[in-house]
């Protein structure tokens, strides 16, 4: 998909969500719908197969995130998948993301973790990055296990490495 | 007896003539000689024969001898023609053998050179083969030496790794998974 059709679905969620009054908690659920899709295979095969009619998908996108999510968030993901862009969700939710935090004047600040974080932790962090980096930062937590242990933190091109797996991968690379 | 009275006895009966007894017996004058006519007719009609052989008879003869003769003598002739050309055909067959001969020598020298530049090159390819066969297998010796030394290093280095990620996963407890997070929030905090 073409930079500018990425744009215009991200400017479209966001206006949509924006105008429904939940931008922060549809903007939150979609990141991390986003990463649950980049994580899983079977997720991102059964929403791409062509072979499945868009309606099943998007019913498949209804089972999995009603009851969990808000429902302009699941209107929003199942619109997506039924024009046939869920290859491109990823790419659309990071970009309504970074407009989000834009709007609000902050930086996506993206961690990775092993282990979910408190939400002490998290307003720590965010602190601690807001230090770092001299900016406001919108902080998005995704579990995920193969960091290992330690944290990853990215802030627009700023990337804090503290995880256990590039410690682990510095030492493969000596042996 | 001797020879006077041989020529004596035969000149008397020779001059013996015919005598017809009574019986009608005829006696002649002498037991070896005819009739004195009888020889002069005898002889007239010899002569006249020996003529007639001698005119008639001897040139056809003496034609006949000549003719032998040039056949005899052609057939001298071509014999000795042939036997010229035999000895002609000969020479050269003995001089063709002397070619064959020499032909034969020069080639089996020609061969036998060319056998030997064959042998020669044959030789200085099969060294230059063997060495280029040496050189690749030990190339290639080498190369499979390399290539095992890599992929012994390379399944070291995995199996370090999995080691290494086994052992550290197997490590992080929850505790230290807290102890990693806050020493980071800790040491970003700082940074300015």
């Amino acid at each position: 998909m073409s930079d500018n059709r990425i744009e215009g679905y991200s400017r479209a969620l966001f206006e949509i969500a924006r105008a429904e009054g939940t931008i922060d908690e549809v903007e939150d659920e979609l990141f991390r719908f986003a990463r649950s899709y980049e994580n899983s295979d079977e997720l991102r095969n059964a929403l791409t197969d062509d072979q499945i009619p868009a309606a099943r998908r998007q019913s498949i996108i209804e089972d999995l995130l009603g009851g969990k999510a808000t429902s302009t968030t699941t209107q929003l993901v199942s619109m997506v998948v039924g024009s046939g862009r869920a290859r491109d969700l990823p790419a659309i939710i990071d970009k309504l993301v970074a407009r989000a935090s834009s709007a609000k004047n902050l930086e996506v600040a993206e961690v990775r973790t092993a282990v979910a974080l408190t939400a002490d932790q998290q307003a720590r962090l965010q602190a601690a990055l807001v230090n770092a980096t001299g900016k406001q930062v919108n902080l998005k937590v995704v579990v995920d296990p193969s960091v290992i242990g330690g944290v990853v933190a990215t802030v627009g091109d700023t990337v804090i490495d503290g995880s256990v797996r590039t410690r682990i991968d510095q030492l493969k690379s000596r042996l | 007896m001797n020879v006077l009275g041989i020529i004596a006895n035969t000149g008397r009966v020779l001059s013996e003539e015919v005598v017809v007894d009574t019986d009608g017996n005829v006696t002649t004058h002498s037991w070896f000689l005819p009739e004195t006519a009888e020889i002069i007719w005898g002889g007239l009609a010899s002569l006249i024969i020996f003529y007639a052989l001698y005119k008639f008879g001897w040139p056809q003869m003496k034609k006949s001898f000549e003719a032998r003769t040039a056949r005899i003598q052609k057939e001298l002739d071509d014999a000795a023609a042939d036997t010229s050309s035999a000895a002609s055909e000969a020479a050269g067959i003995r001089q063709a053998k002397g070619d064959i001969e020499a032909e034969r020598s020069r080639i089996m020298a020609d061969a036998k050179a060319q056998a030997e530049v064959i042998l020669t090159d044959g030789r200085a390819r099969l060294v230059t083969e063997v060495a280029e066969l040496e050189a690749r297998s030990e190339a290639d010796i080498a190369a499979a030496r390399g290539r095992v030394g890599d992929e012994l290093r390379a399944e070291i280095s995995r199996l370090s790794s999995a080691a290494v990620d086994h052992v550290v996963s197997g490590s992080l407890d929850d505790a230290t998974q807290q102890e990693l997070i806050e020493n980071f929030i800790a040491r970003v905090g700082v940074q300015s």
